[in-house]
């Protein structure tokens, strides 16, 4: 007993270890893929016309001179104060100014995406499962095919057409209605920042405007929960530790809370941590189809313009966020199965 | 082997015995919770097909159009343009519906030294900025020299023809310029001339604010991010109160968001960017649909730029023969649906001295004239021209008119002539323009200022050169190379000059130039939409291509 535990500390300290070494990799290459990509950021920035002493000025001013070595060394010492650097684009934003400007909107459609994943996902998969070779079973599986295949901004475009522009249900797009003033608060997630109000006026339009946007990524993530559900409870309702569990006479219940669910729900937890790391980075065709204020439509917008802080330093942010998730669900895992050390 | 189980209680599947009932019951259940939480939220929300407007008298708007900063030293794009248009003055501004020339924030126009190089501007005296502070000769000038010296994008526009500036009393402003240059007062009509509070701003090199605007305009900023932008009336603004009580923007990220918002009535106007099909749709429904189109021309030019460096563009036959080739009409209906016009000089239609001398000299589709230039310069069938055209990749409208043009030509010179089209990312390709690294690019150009004298010099200005290729200066930014004493010299004249018929005559001859020598070919003007609910009133866009928020009310 004493052994485990000693084992998975030591598995828990190995993981916390490698997980700096992960977000300064990722920094490295970062930094120099864009230093690779053709496009001056001094051009992007004063454009063509401006004069050559102009654009040397900016270029000495903004460190662009020095060589990349250098670059490099600076960008890493401003990372250890923990400073992500200002935006070149609209001189006077810092980063973190706008991740705190755009991550909560994000945030708050990536939970409620998953959120919506996670009940339809495991709803089909466990009806798919419950019932294998029948109509259900198939089903389940042309469901998994459907919305994984189904291109995200052609399903979204779709729901807006039906719901928003010929029903008239649910507004076509932006996260809050433009002559209503946004629930005010600390965190900048209007949902949290109403209930702490008690503006459960601004909460539940919160939703309203949160509901297409979430519906279109939730069903279409759910279609690999669902699959990954319905195929481990599968396995798992047939292995051989269940059957004994029945022949020793232990309650079904009991049989599939306390036995087959947690080891089926070893790999769904891995790509539930996963696909929530991938959608908060990764979320720009649902933001850019539902005009969503959020971080991965900031993100495209910086690459666009060689803003090479903003690139840096929201990378650097989602690759803190995805190494702190990929640890946790490392963690998680570790404690569920003793199977899993160093 | 039956693997179903029932783990919710007895029964063969995990349902329980009746698997649908259970089902049917938890997504009903679900739906139910869902629907009565939607059925709460409608208390902030207009529904869908209701009026935009609320009936506080405030305007709601809706662009594609994004904000980068509200710095007037910094911003220098159409949209930020537009806002601080609306929230700031300017020392002299075009009277609405006219390209008059009036003073603003000056009493009268400028008087101007003989030697045509110091401009003296009486201020108003009654003018309030939106922190309470007041509006004199020192903050216009702790202004001007802020643009021109924290390095932002449109600095060099004052930066590289003021050479002094100077409160020379409380309410008056003395300018010196380096060399003379007759659009100057035109130029103070840029949105970023703007005066701001000395409180709120610095001087010093990258110091920008960019969501923040202290100024003397009619509206204040309420709130500015990413996805929306208000605006509130100035109450101690010195002029006319604004029509409406307020401005609401909201930014779409794509153009399929604001037209159906706009169609299903959750905006008031509707200004940029629609796609030529959603223009068109618009436009069809107008009486059904029950908005106005409201469509004006604008300045926006968009035009190829010939390398001279790169063979065999070098040869000025075969730039002419490109210009014979083009056919404008033809990508105005295939590419445009109409909703554009041809362009027949880089100056705009809507200044009087432009002339369609590109019309004149080749036409439109004139395979002919191409064919009898590319023989002389010695191309056949046997010897075929090849030329390049690039755009940047995220343009579908240059897509589609790089490949209109290719079929069109390679159509009307069988043989004779092949168009090979290539695109790449924007930023890479600006970079490169200047760099001669592309033979023919398709380009566009918004002025800065309402004066043909900005569709000239950016074009045909060169500070070092020789023969005939440009080393440095704007020709080499725009990618042609072009290089001529003579063509420096007419643009020295014309800015100079103060005589309106005179300057007239000279930019005539410097169109000449530009169609004998063709280091660019003008193709088309944009036209500009803006859609309006019916009940909306004193929706426009300027000749100077401004958009006037205040005189939008609802009626």
């Amino acid at each position: 007993m004493s052994s485990r535990s000693a084992a998975l500390r030591y598995y828990v300290f190995t993981r916390l270890l490698l997980a700096p070494l992960m977000v300064l990799t990722i920094t490295t290459v970062v930094f120099l893929l864009l230093r690779a990509t053709p496009g001056d950021p001094v051009d992007a920035l004063l454009g063509a016309r401006a004069p050559a002493a102009a654009k040397d000025a900016l270029r000495v001013q903004l460190g662009l001179d020095q060589p990349l070595f250098i670059q490099y060394l600076n960008y890493l010492g401003d990372l250890l104060r923990f400073d992500l650097g200002s935006s070149l684009a609209t001189q006077g934003q810092t980063v973190w100014q706008i991740i705190r400007a755009h991550f909560p909107a994000t945030v708050e459609l990536t939970v409620c995406g998953m959120i919506v994943a996670t009940v339809v996902g495991v709803s089909v998969g466990a009806l798919a499962a419950s019932r294998p070779n029948s109509p259900l079973d198939a089903g389940g599986r042309l469901f998994g095919i459907i919305t994984y295949a189904i291109p995200m901004y052609w399903f979204g475009m779709i729901l807006q057409l039906i719901f928003a522009v010929q029903l008239r249900w649910f507004p076509i797009g932006t996260r809050y209605p433009l002559r209503g003033t946004p629930p005010a608060g600390l965190t900048g997630l209007y949902l949290l920042d109403s209930l702490l109000t008690l503006d459960f006026g601004a909460f539940f339009t919160t939703l309203y405007y949160l509901a297409l946007p979430s519906l279109t990524l939730g069903i279409l993530i759910s279609g690999v929960f669902e699959r990954m559900v319905r195929v481990n409870l599968k396995q798992t309702l047939a292995a051989d530790y269940v059957e004994a569990a029945r022949a020793r006479g232990i309650p079904e219940r009991r049989i599939v809370l306390v036995h087959a669910l947690k080891n089926a729900m070893i790999p769904v937890i891995t790509i539930l941590g996963l696909t929530f790391a991938a959608m908060l980075g990764g979320a720009v065709l649902t933001e850019v189809t539902f005009s969503w204020p959020g971080l991965a439509n900031r993100l495209y917008e910086a690459i666009s313009q060689r803003d090479y802080p903003v690139v840096q330093g929201l990378m650097v942010f989602f690759a803190m966020i995805v190494a702190v998730i990929s640890i946790a669900i490392d963690i998680l895992n570790a404690y569920i199965d003793p199977r899993i050390r160093y | 082997m039956n693997s179903s189980v029932s783990w919710m209680g007895k029964g063969n599947g995990i349902w329980a015995r009746r698997p649908w009932r259970r089902w049917v019951q938890f997504v009903g259940l679900f739906g139910l919770v869902f629907a009565i939480a939607l059925g709460c939220a409608g208390n902030d929300q207009p529904a869908a097909n209701a009026p935009a407007g609320g009936g506080d008298g405030r305007i709601t708007i809706g662009t594609t159009l994004t904000a980068r900063t509200l710095d007037p030293a910094d911003a220098y794009e159409t949209f930020p343009g537009i806002l601080l248009h609306n929230l700031g003055d300017r020392l002299y501004t075009y009277e609405p519906g006219t390209t008059n020339l009036v003073p603003q924030l000056a009493t009268e126009l400028p008087t101007i030294s003989d030697d045509s190089l110091t401009y003296t501007i009486p201020l108003r005296q009654d003018v309030t900025l939106h922190d309470g502070n007041p509006f004199n000769a020192e903050v216009m000038a702790f202004s001007i020299q802020r643009f021109m010296e924290n390095g932002g994008r449109p600095a060099y526009l004052l930066s590289e023809k003021i050479a002094n500036v100077e409160a020379t009393g409380d309410y008056e402003l003395t300018l010196t310029l380096s060399a003379p240059f007759a659009a100057f007062p035109a130029l103070l009509s840029f949105s970023g001339v703007t005066p701001v509070s000395p409180e709120s701003y610095e001087i010093g090199t990258g110091s920008f604010n960019p969501d923040s605007f202290v100024g003397t305009g009619p509206y204040k900023l309420a709130a500015f991010t990413s996805d929306s932008i208000k605006l509130d009336v100035n109450p101690d603004y010195w002029g006319d109160a604004p029509a409406n009580s307020g401005i609401d923007i909201q930014i779409f990220t794509s153009p399929a968001n604001l037209y159906n918002t706009f169609r299903t009535g959750g905006l008031d106007v509707a200004y940029q960017t629609l796609d030529p099909e959603q223009v068109a749709a618009l436009e069809r429904e107008e009486s059904s649909g029950g908005w106005q189109v409201i469509e004006a021309g604008t300045n926006v030019i968009n035009y190829m730029s010939l390398n001279q460096t790169i063979e065999p563009l070098d040869d000025v036959r075969v730039r002419q023969a490109i210009a014979a080739m083009v056919d404008r009409p033809l990508l105005n209906d295939r590419v445009f649906q109409g909703q554009a016009e041809p362009l027949y000089s880089l100056i705009p239609a809507s200044f009087d001295v432009a002339e369609p001398v590109f019309q004149e000299a080749y036409g439109d589709g004139n395979f002919d004239q191409a064919r009898d230039l590319l023989t002389e310069a010695g191309f056949s069938e046997s010897n075929p021209l090849t030329v390049e055209i690039w755009y940047p990749s995220a343009s579908t409208i240059r897509s589609i008119v790089a490949n209109t043009l290719k079929e069109s030509i390679e159509a009307g010179l069988p043989g004779l002539v092949t168009v090979d089209v290539q695109n790449t990312e924007g930023a890479t390709l600006w970079e490169n323009v200047g760099k001669g690294v592309y033979p023919i690019i398709l380009s566009n150009w918004y002025p800065d200022y309402y004066d043909p004298d900005t569709f000239i010099q950016p074009f045909l200005g060169c500070e070092n050169g020789s023969g005939s290729i440009c080393q440095e200066g704007p020709s080499q930014a725009n990618g042609s190379f072009y290089y001529s004493p003579e063509a420096n010299e007419l643009i020295a004249q014309q800015r100079a000059e103060q005589d309106p018929a005179t300057r007239q005559g000279i930019i005539e001859d410097l169109q000449q130039m530009m169609v004998d020598d063709v280091p660019y070919v003008p193709l088309w003007q944009n036209k500009d939409y803006v859609f309006a609910q019916e009940a909306v009133n004193g929706v426009a866009v300027e000749p100077t291509q401004q958009f006037l928020l205040w005189q939008i009310s609802r009626g």
